[in-house]
């Protein structure tokens, strides 16, 4: 309740993409906490005070304000989908596209930055200092060199040793090819012809 | 239709017996035996023995 000033004060100051935002994917710290509350308390006080802080303060100003309510009440029951990241279809076993794509991430999460609301974002690869983790994580690592990774390679480089090989042993069998082939006069009587 | 008259001489591959896969092309008259001849392989960098290539029927 003590936070609830802060987040009208917000609500106010932020822009309208940003308030879209959050109204449409409300933070999802602040919807968890909401379940918590919910199923610690279960009753309709509870139940009363608005899933967001955010929605419910614009919501007062907005005429409107059922039409808000009904989704977020339907975003409290429904498990959490991150719009930054791609979800799977579990009927169809495909992958769908996150809801905004990497530009419209890094508009976000920039304009989060500068209004200082970018805790309440969820999770985006675009989030300041997330490349910086990734780059220290995977250091210079080249890819399919690690564990249980292989490199498939080119036709040529996986056929190379067996090629080699081959060579290797006809070379090794090549002074006894031309003494015999010597013998039956220059490939006369010679039978094995290559294909 | 007669047929086309066959020329008198072939076209005939010489495979390096070297295993590297390399060739050298000549011609030799048709009814001539299938040529073999020592030459020299540049991928071993060696004189190998290379033989005629067995035609394929088209």
């Amino acid at each position: 309740m003590d936070i609830r000033p802060q987040h009208v004060q917000l609500a106010t100051a932020l822009p309208k993409r940003l308030l879209d935002f959050f109204r449409k994917y409300p933070p999802p710290a602040l919807t968890q906490g909401l379940s918590a509350a919910e199923t610690h308390a279960s009753a309709p006080p509870a139940a009363s005070l608005d899933t967001p802080a955010l929605a419910s303060s614009t919501s007062s100003a907005d005429p409107n304000a059922p039409t808000i309510e009904t989704p977020s009440a339907a975003l409290a029951e429904r498990p959490y989908r991150n719009p930054f990241q791609p979800t799977k279809n579990f009927a169809t076993g495909k992958w769908n596209s996150p809801v905004f794509g990497l530009r419209r991430q890094a508009d976000i999460v920039k304009l989060a930055q500068k209004h200082g609301v970018v805790d309440l974002l969820p999770y985006t690869i675009k989030l300041p200092g997330e490349r910086e983790k990734r780059r220290i994580e995977r250091g210079l690592r080249v890819k399919g060199t690690g564990v249980g990774e292989r490199v498939k390679g080119k036709a040529w480089e996986r056929t190379l040793k067996g090629r080699l090989e081959e060579r290797r042993n006809a070379m090794l069998a090549m002074p006894q090819m031309i003494e015999d082939w010597k013998q039956r006069g220059h490939g006369r009587g010679w039978k094995k012809w290559p294909k | 239709m007669a047929k086309k008259a066959k020329s008198r001489t072939v076209m005939v591959r010489l495979l390096s017996m070297a295993m590297t896969g390399y060739f050298r092309s000549m011609m030799r008259p048709r009814q001539h035996r299938p040529l073999s001849m020592l030459k020299y392989d540049p991928i071993v960098r060696k004189k190998v023995l290379f033989l005629e290539q067995k035609r394929g029927g088209k």
